[in-house]
């Protein structure tokens, strides 16, 4: 829309408002009248209001970091809105405001406990500021100033109480918890030992020792056994090769051993000494013995090869050696294999308490997840106990999130919202905008034609647009209509300029 | 309606003379009768040459134009209709012969036939007794005895008369078609000009629009919606409607 389609509706609304200029006038004074009297009849508000704090930020705070529960600050509002909204808590204020029996009847009680609730409204200054403001919006101001200060009394009155009563219900539940646990882990821990004390078995760990252990004893024996029975079968073959007794040749290659023993002698003494020396002469003497038993045993050896003689019987000394040695190791197999038999026996035994060793563990591996459950359990408890009690201290000392009166309410000295003044001057700019809109409204759902281009969509030529004329006459006749229209906006205005006046001198 | 005796002495001596000096100014009365000061033509609402708003003088002479060319030069008879009441056709059709008339090469002629609301009687200096009614309805009278002069050279007037009351059967008579064939025809610069009742709040309209050779429709401000201006137009020949007047 441009500036001369502005300008032409601009035109056409006047001129319809000129049309209609009386009844423009009734509506105008009457809107105008309306609004005043509205005005008359608006009951101010005044507000109240104060700032709490509220104080979590005291000097144990670091001593007890996360020992203690703190309220977080981010909540406070809505807690001190919920707690202040609480019908008791109202109750409480508006019969200290007013006296116990100031109300006939309960209806009334919660009439005014309604408007209370209404009227009080709480914000944190600051999104995580400990401040709060409380204000409270009453009809006079001595009113929003007594019940303000009402509310925030009992306010802190009470949640000091409640915290206080909190924090020791809290207490005491977590301290009767704590009971029930330790209870709980000495019947555990009763069980455990119980179990323990019927368990011989030992460990899993201990029987896997002594299997592995016995095992490699049994090889070890094994082997060892193999060992001796081969030397058995060895010396079985050399004791089958050998004689029991040794023979007569057997006695002459000793004879003739003898012999060249003795010659080899006699030849060494011959180097130093003559023939006629005492040894040669018996080294000699000893051969020609030798040289004769050497011909009397081939003289007799028939009788060497039959054995007839008891006497003339020589053991064979090897096979001696080798019966000997036979026996020895046959005797070893045997406790051997005595020994294997019983590690075999040991060995079976200790799985069997394997077997029996899982089968109870099974039984511990519970017993023992009990106990160590109901400990952990009651080891924090214990730490909450103490946490517990700490707060239930500090509460009771005054050291915890504590609400302390940062400003106190004062006493509103002028009211909030719209005043008289306002409507005053609201009435004739409402009256104006009013008829101006009502007038525009009117335009736009009219549907005769006020606009000349409107004819264009026609399929007929616009011969001409004839602009509005003026004659004197008409010019005398407007000048007339404006000098009563002047005089009736003044009677309208000087009337509603009195009532304003009367009335804000409370005349009426 | 008074007759002004102080004239102004400029403009009545020099239409006087020019009208004098006018061979094809023949019809009687002329010399007879006064003629309208400035201010009484304000007062009437009728445009002058000598207007201080020319602005709207030229927008009738636009229209005066076009009119011409619609009828190629030939003089016409045109009725000039509301499309309903309050249009102002009468005040369209008074300032159409006017403007006319300011042209000392024509003459206008026009005819009142707003049987409703007769208004054009104001501008006869001395009042008229018969009128186009008589006229239609008593076949003793004659074209020039209800022929009047008016305070303006160059214009006459022929009021609504007194015998009103069937005056749609008069407008559809033959007596009317003879009437209208008669005024066109006599002088070739008489400019013919009716002022008719709404188009569509009568018949008699209806009945007139058929006799003349062109129709005006006069829109007046605020007074009709589209779609009536949309029904007027249908009502009358396609032919012969030169087009729409805006009046503010």
């Amino acid at each position: 829309m441009n500036f001369t389609v502005l300008m032409q509706y601009i035109d056409v609304i006047f001129r319809e408002m000129w049309q209609r200029k009386f009844l423009c006038l009734f509506g105008f004074a009457l809107i105008s009248y309306l609004v005043l009297i509205v005005g008359m009849f608006w009951s101010s508000k005044f507000e109240s209001s104060a700032t709490i704090f509220a104080d979590n930020q005291n000097i144990l705070k670091p001593l007890l970091e996360n020992q203690a529960a703190q309220t977080q600050v981010q909540d406070q509002v809505k807690i001190i809105s919920d707690l202040i909204h609480t019908p008791r808590i109202l109750r409480q204020v508006i019969i200290g405001v007013y006296g116990d029996d100031s109300f006939g009847s309960q209806l009334e009680l919660e009439q005014k406990i309604n408007q209370l609730r209404g009227g009080i409204s709480l914000k944190s200054l600051g999104a995580k500021s400990s401040y709060i403001k409380l204000t409270y919006q009453g009809t006079t101001p001595e009113e929003s100033y007594q019940i303000l200060n009402e509310v925030i009394d009992v306010f802190i009155k009470t949640s000091a109480d409640k915290q206080r009563s909190e924090s020791r219900e809290a207490f005491h539940f977590i301290d009767s918890q704590v009971k029930q646990y330790k209870e709980q882990l000495v019947k555990a821990e009763e069980e455990l030992k119980a179990f323990h004390a019927t368990n011989f078995d030992g460990t899993d760990g201990g029987v896997d020792a002594s299997i592995s252990r016995l095992r490699a004893q049994i090889e070890e024996l094994k082997i060892s056994l193999d060992e001796s029975k081969t030397t058995i079968s060895v010396l079985n073959k050399q004791l089958a090769n050998e004689q029991e007794y040794s023979t007569s040749r057997f006695t002459a290659n000793v004879y003739s051993e003898r012999l060249a023993d003795l010659e080899s002698r006699k030849r060494t003494l011959l180097l130093n000494y003559t023939e006629d020396y005492p040894d040669v002469i018996s080294v000699n003497a000893q051969i020609a013995d030798i040289k004769r038993i050497m011909q009397d045993s081939e003289n007799n050896v028939d009788r060497v090869e039959k054995p007839v003689n008891e006497d003339s019987k020589i053991l064979n000394p090897l096979y001696q050696e080798l019966r000997s040695r036979l026996s020895l190791v046959q005797a070893e197999v045997k406790a051997k294999e005595k020994r294997l038999a019983a590690l075999e026996g040991l060995k079976d035994k200790e799985y069997e308490r394997r077997k029996r060793i899982a089968g109870r563990g099974a039984e511990e591996a519970e017993l023992s997840r009990d106990y160590s459950v109901t400990k952990r359990i009651y080891e924090d408890m214990l730490e909450r106990k103490e946490k517990a009690r700490l707060s239930m201290t500090l509460n009771i000392e005054g050291q915890g999130v504590t609400y302390r009166v940062h400003e106190p309410a004062t006493l509103p000295t002028s009211p909030i919202g719209l005043r008289f003044l306002h409507f005053v001057i609201m009435g004739p700019l409402a009256g104006l905008f009013a008829i101006i809109g009502l007038a525009v409204v009117y335009i736009l759902l009219d549907q005769r034609i006020r606009f000349a281009g409107n004819l264009q969509s026609l399929n007929v030529p616009t011969l001409a647009v004839i602009p509005h004329v003026k004659t004197p006459l008409t010019k005398r006749i407007v000048r007339a209509d404006m000098v009563i229209c002047l005089a009736i906006s003044v009677v309208i205005m000087s009337g509603y300029a009195g009532l304003a006046y009367v009335s804000k001198m409370g005349l009426i | 309606m008074k007759i002004v005796s102080d004239v102004q002495k400029g403009y009545d001596a020099s239409s006087r003379g020019i009208a004098s000096a006018n061979s094809r100014s023949e019809i009687a009365k002329m010399g007879e009768v006064d003629r309208f000061s400035l201010k009484e033509l304000d007062e009437l609402k009728i445009l002058n040459g000598s207007m201080q708003n020319s602005k709207i003088l030229n927008i009738f002479r636009e229209l005066r134009t076009q009119l011409l060319n619609i009828n190629k030069k030939k003089n016409f008879v045109c009725m000039v209709a509301s499309v309903s009441q309050g249009g102002g056709a009468s005040y369209v059709a008074s300032n159409l012969a006017a403007v006319f008339a300011l042209d000392k090469t024509k003459t206008s002629l026009l005819i009142d036939a707003n049987i409703y609301a007769p208004s054009l009687g104001k501008l006869i200096i001395g009042g008229a007794e018969t009128g186009i009614t008589d006229y239609l309805s008593d076949s003793g009278l004659d074209i020039k005895d209800v022929v009047y002069a008016t305070g303006i050279p160059r214009l006459r007037v022929i009021p609504i008369g007194e015998n009103r009351e069937a005056a749609a059967e008069y407008f559809s008579s033959d007596k009317m078609q003879d009437f209208v064939k008669e005024i066109r025809t006599r002088y070739s610069d008489r400019y013919v000009f009716i002022d008719s009742p709404p188009i569509l709040d009568s018949s008699e309209a209806r009945i007139l629009s058929e006799v003349v050779d062109v129709v005006v429709l006069v829109v007046g401000h605020g007074s009709v919606t589209q779609e009536q201006v949309e029904a007027a137009i249908q009502i009358v020949e396609k032919d012969k409607l030169a087009g729409l007047v805006y009046n503010n």
